[in-house]
């Protein structure tokens, strides 16, 4: 009787690489190893950005996402380097070719993360803990990369455990623990949370699961719409999300929400800047381009518009994010309407230009 | 307030002028026609804020009022019914309008109709008049050429300069550029602005098919058209449109004058065979024989046909996207055409062989750049 209930039970691992761009370039190049090293854009240029620093940069409060100015302020001999997403590719490429000899379930997020559903492994070893340890060791001799593993029952209690141990962790979180360990989470660390709604639950006095889960699920959706149920859910140790081998990326975005309605084109265009930062940012972490940009507009009334500019190329610099960003909100900004939410997506990423090269080359000539 | 119209009258005034109207998420009130009586003449306006048209027509009413009427249950209700009188009574205070016709009856709520943006007025205006012909080939000639590209604002309508020897109407997407001179207009003082695209396209749509003289007033901010019963105000683009002489090559020296419609059938079935994207065809002129050949590799499909031609000059080789030389042939007059190129990487002139008297006609396409197999 209890073996089919345990049976109910799925297995998840998230296999996190250990600030992968970084340990890949310490890997490759020995004169790196033990410094600390920042992997992205150069300080020396305009907006570069922090892709991974390595954990001796991380010491020193370094963290991806940061302008790499100020990466260089908090460490000033930190070594900088640009990254070689060829590299990353080939290897990404190989690690999931490690986790293939586990299981087919395998959902990549991102380059140097995926998460893996072995409830049905090809081999038999029928221990998730033991498939974890194995495509460790295997990343480890092959590749000689460390990687952490969180393996628990779903995907969102997967990734929190992934993130315990590391670097090189590996932590299982069983059915028996689930809740206990969702009842200590901290509320930001829920999937979803973002500094607003962090915000708004400490000030209703939520810090943690068990906090939550002392709401019903009317209360928790009044407040938070349908992120709400899934709160419900989780803190239940409930996630039935599946993994999803095909996933693809189809669109990328950042948004914001003010904290008071913005009326003027300055602020406007200041909070355009700090979001196509963010999508700049995502963008790189992902290493896509896209060819269509898309501004969304949310009013004091609620009314929503979207906006967008394809490109004829795949873009992904900073400068068109915001300059695009920025003349679609000209071309729609109105006095009369007060704004409270801006956000920038980017799609498409596919390529247009199937053409092949070479063969029949068509530019389109322009005259201004 | 309470008035008696025919709802064939009315639904021809309110189709006049519906193009105007927006279907603005952010205004609702922009989905409504705005009804004045004053006197029994009856105002309907439509705005988008950006273009605006009014029309009048005279209606059987004891008082005056104004009230807002949501566009789109009025025209699908007019459409519907047969020709005959009915009635609209609205409450001046809830807005709640009824529509007696016949045996039926209908309900529905209006707006306040001072919640309704004013149609502005075009103040210290200059005025000048054509022809509405005149007017509707300008439009025609030039607005296919028009670019979306709201990024490039100046280009998303037709520049008019406007002097006392000619009027002058250019459109250009970057890629393709008409310039449509008239030498029968004149204004005494020279000026020049930007029709925005939607204005003019509902001026093509609404101007009389009779040669009725079209009033046209502007200032730096806006343009006014008066024909019969309708106005139409439009706010210009506020952008400098870029120097297009500049960019029309002088020296063209291979010109190869062409049978129109021969040239633009030809061209329409070898695009057929072009690549889905970019409607490429390759012009290969040697002496008096004009090759027009595509393909499309993906697919393996390729055309070739020969035309006989006029050529001065040198033997060349030049790419087009088809589609932009069938939309200006599409556009031109006459039997023959001429085009004029001077090298493969240089804008082509494609330009009637004889103009009429009054007009002068000018289409420039680039080519696209060629790359030859190895």
């Amino acid at each position: 009787m209890e073996a089919t209930s345990e049976i109910a039970y799925r297995k998840i691992i998230h296999i996190d690489m250990d600030a992968f761009y970084a340990s890949v370039e310490q890997r490759d190049n020995p004169e790196y190893r033990g410094k600390p090293l920042v992997v992205g854009g150069l300080p020396e240029g305009r907006g570069g950005v922090v892709a991974t620093a390595s954990y001796e940069a991380r010491g020193f409060g370094i963290h991806s996402a940061m302008p790499s100015k100020q990466a260089l302020k908090l460490c000033p001999h930190a070594l900088f380097v640009r990254p070689r997403f060829e590299a990353y590719k080939e290897i990404s490429r190989k690690i999931r070719e490690i986790f293939s000899r586990y299981t087919d379930l395998i959902e990549p997020l991102s380059l140097d993360e995926a998460y893996l559903d072995v409830t049905q492994d090809k081999l038999h070893i029928g221990s998730a803990l033991e498939i974890a340890w194995q495509i460790k060791a295997a990343i480890k001799d092959e590749l000689k990369l460390t990687a952490s593993a969180g393996v628990s029952i779903n995907k969102f209690v997967a990734k929190m455990a992934s993130d315990i141990n590391k670097p090189d962790g590996l932590k299982f979180i069983g059915p028996s623990s689930v809740e206990a360990f969702m009842e200590t989470l901290p509320v930001a660390k829920f999937y979803g949370v973002g500094k607003v709604t962090a915000e708004k639950m400490k000030k209703m006095g939520l810090f943690t699961g068990a906090d939550i889960k002392n709401l019903s699920e009317a209360e928790l959706s009044r407040s938070f719409g349908k992120s709400g149920r899934f709160y419900y859910q989780i803190v239940r140790g409930i996630d039935d999300r599946e993994v999803q081998p095909h996933r693809e990326t189809k669109s990328l975005a950042a948004e914001d929400t003010f904290a008071y309605d913005l009326s003027t084109l300055e602020e406007m265009e200041a909070e355009l800047d700090k979001i196509a930062k963010l999508v700049y940012d995502r963008l790189l972490k992902k290493n896509l381009k896209g060819r269509t940009i898309t501004l969304k507009i949310k009013y004091s009334n609620f009314k929503q518009i979207t906006r967008n500019k394809s490109f004829p190329v795949p873009v992904a610099d900073l400068e068109t994010i915001n300059a695009t960003a920025k003349q679609l909100l000209r071309i729609t900004f109105m006095e009369t309407h007060r704004i409270r939410l801006l956000g920038i997506s980017l799609s498409n990423f596919g390529e247009l230009d199937t053409r092949p090269k070479g063969k029949i080359g068509a530019d389109q000539l322009k005259l201004f | 307030m309470r008035f008696i119209v025919s709802t064939s009258t009315l639904l021809k005034q309110l189709q006049a002028v519906n193009g105007a109207s927006s279907s603005s998420t952010v205004l609702p009130i922009l989905e409504n026609f705005l009804f004045e009586i004053k006197d029994g003449i009856l105002t309907i306006s439509a705005t988008d804020l950006q273009t605006s048209m009014t029309t009048t027509l005279a209606v059987e009413s004891k008082e005056d009022g104004k009230i807002a009427i949501p566009s789109r249950i009025l025209l699908e209700t007019l459409k519907t019914l047969p020709d005959q009188p009915i009635t609209f009574n609205v409450d001046d205070t809830t807005f709640a309008i009824e529509i007696n016709a016949g045996d039926g009856k209908y309900k529905l709520s209006g707006e306040n109709g001072d919640d309704f943006p004013k149609i502005p007025s075009v103040e210290n205006a200059s005025a000048v008049s054509l022809p509405a012909s005149v007017l509707a080939e300008a439009i025609n000639k030039t607005i296919f050429a028009v670019s979306n590209d709201e990024l490039r604002p100046a280009m998303t309508g037709v520049y008019c300069q406007l002097n006392s020897s000619n009027f002058t109407f250019v459109s250009t997407d970057a890629h393709k550029l008409v310039r449509y001179r008239r030498n029968d207009a004149k204004a005494e003082q020279s000026a020049s602005f930007i029709l925005p695209k939607k204005a003019l396209t509902l001026l093509k749509a609404s101007l009389p098919t009779d040669d009725v003289s079209v009033a046209i007033e502007y200032n730096n901010t806006s343009a006014f058209f008066r024909f019969g019963n309708i106005n139409l105000i439009c706010r210009l683009i506020d952008e400098r449109y870029p120097d297009y002489e500049a960019v029309i090559p002088q020296n063209n020296t291979n010109r190869m004058t062409i049978d129109r419609s021969l040239f633009l059938s030809s061209l329409r079935r070898v695009v057929i065979f072009a690549n889905k994207t970019t409607h490429q065809v390759r012009l290969k002129i040697t002496g008096s024989e004009l090759n027009i050949s595509s393909e499309d590799i993906d697919f393996s499909n390729e055309a070739h046909e020969r035309l006989s031609c006029q050529y001065e000059g040198d033997d060349m080789e030049i790419g087009f996207n088809a589609r932009f030389l069938i939309e200006m042939l599409n556009n031109l007059s006459g039997e023959e055409v001429t085009l004029e190129m001077s090298t493969a990487n240089r804008a082509g002139l494609l330009v009637p062989q004889t103009n009429d008297e009054n007009e002068d006609v000018l289409m420039l396409v680039m080519p696209v750049m060629l790359n030859t197999y190895a």
